[in-house]
């Protein structure tokens, strides 16, 4: 995978270290002198100095015909301008672009940014999940928001307890993916009984989330 | 329905002399953040917002959808670029001006926008006067 990381300090260095495999061709580039020399010492790779809005210096540093382009700048327009470049004049294949107003995660989607990722978004859908279901472990949207995954504890007080999948019977609404009981993992079937302090991850659409959330938070 | 309304972005000098010499032919709303530069309009007679143009309520509630003409010449290209788009592909607003200090900007944005670059223009008008030169 070739992966362009264009600015950032600890976010690029964070995402260096996590891709700085012979697997990854990797191309970094910074507007900022000191980072680069830093980005560059602490992960043993080179980093360009260059403006990553400004093809010729993108050009200059290889990042054409990237995978994935990652722009980390705290600048969100700096960042949709890079990823504008990246994609239209250098075929970057996807772009992300960091965001700090978490409002631009969905225009910056609607003028063709293939995602936009914003910590204070991400922390607001954790905490409007974490208020929906007590029990909630952890959740995550993919593919747009339309796949929702969802991990939750099991109260020994729930409905779902001492019954079967096939009882519980979820299928039109999506599926149990997996249950973790006393350490272990079970691919469960439709015999599979539910039991107090499982953790059950559950594989469903966003449309269907709060119906199958209400399944597994129904008190006895 | 589009109305005869222009939103101009950017209280600079550029900003500030297109809203007053265009005052008389359409209603003008001028946007900045910087209430120094609203304050510095002089004898301009429109609206002003002072708030943070890139903000979607902003823009929707100083007449976007109904806007003719936004004219983005705030100091910094990739805000103006993202403006431009934003104007142009989402409130289909029919009128849309870009400044670009980087005139190679230009391959980015929509064909239907249209750019204003000093560079450019300092460049023909160098040609120009060029021409001129050997005329004589």
């Amino acid at each position: 995978m070739k992966i362009v990381i264009a600015d950032g300090f600890h976010e690029a260095d964070y995402i260096i270290s996590l891709f700085n495999t012979k697997l990854n061709d990797l191309v970094v580039i910074n507007e900022d002198e000191d980072v680069c020399r830093y980005l560059s010492s602490s992960n043993d790779i080179p980093v360009m100095k260059g403006k990553c809005t400004r093809a010729s210096d993108l050009r200059e540093a290889g990042a054409e015909n990237c995978d994935i382009f990652v722009a980390l700048s705290e600048d969100d327009y700096k960042n949709y301008v890079a990823c504008k470049t990246a994609k239209m004049l250098l075929g970057a294949k996807r772009c992300i672009a960091m965001v700090i107003n978490p409002k631009n995660v969905q225009i910056f989607k609607e003028l063709g940014i293939d995602m936009a990722v914003s910590a204070t978004y991400l922390l607001g859908e954790q905490v409007r999940n974490l208020t929906t279901v007590e029990n909630m472990v952890n959740s995550l949207s993919l593919e747009d928001d339309k796949v929702f995954i969802a991990e939750i504890r099991v109260a020994e007080d729930l409905d779902v307890v001492g019954k079967s999948l096939r009882e519980i019977n979820i299928s039109d609404l999506g599926s149990i993916a997996s249950i973790t009981r006393e350490g272990k993992t079970l691919i469960p079937n439709g015999h599979t009984v539910i039991e107090s302090k499982d953790k059950v991850l559950i594989v469903t659409t966003v449309e269907n989330k709060d119906k199958v959330v209400s399944v597994f938070s129904r008190k006895k | 329905m589009k109305n005869n309304n222009t939103i101009i972005i950017g209280a600079g000098r550029l900003g500030g002399t297109i809203a007053r010499s265009m005052n008389k032919i359409s209603n003008i709303v001028v946007v900045d953040r910087n209430k120094e530069k609203i304050g510095r309009l002089g004898d301009f007679s429109g609206f002003v917002e002072v708030g943070d143009a890139t903000d979607r309520a902003l823009l929707e509630k100083n007449g976007i959808r109904t806007a003719n003409r936004v004219i983005a010449v705030t100091d910094d290209d990739n805000t103006n670029i993202f403006l431009a788009d934003l104007c142009t592909n989402i409130y289909h607003v029919p009128q849309v001006y870009c400044r670009l200090k980087d005139s190679r900007k230009r391959a980015l944005v929509d064909e239907r926008v249209k750019c204003i670059c000093p560079f450019d223009l300092s460049l023909q008008d160098f040609e120009s006067a060029r021409e001129k030169e050997v005329d004589e």
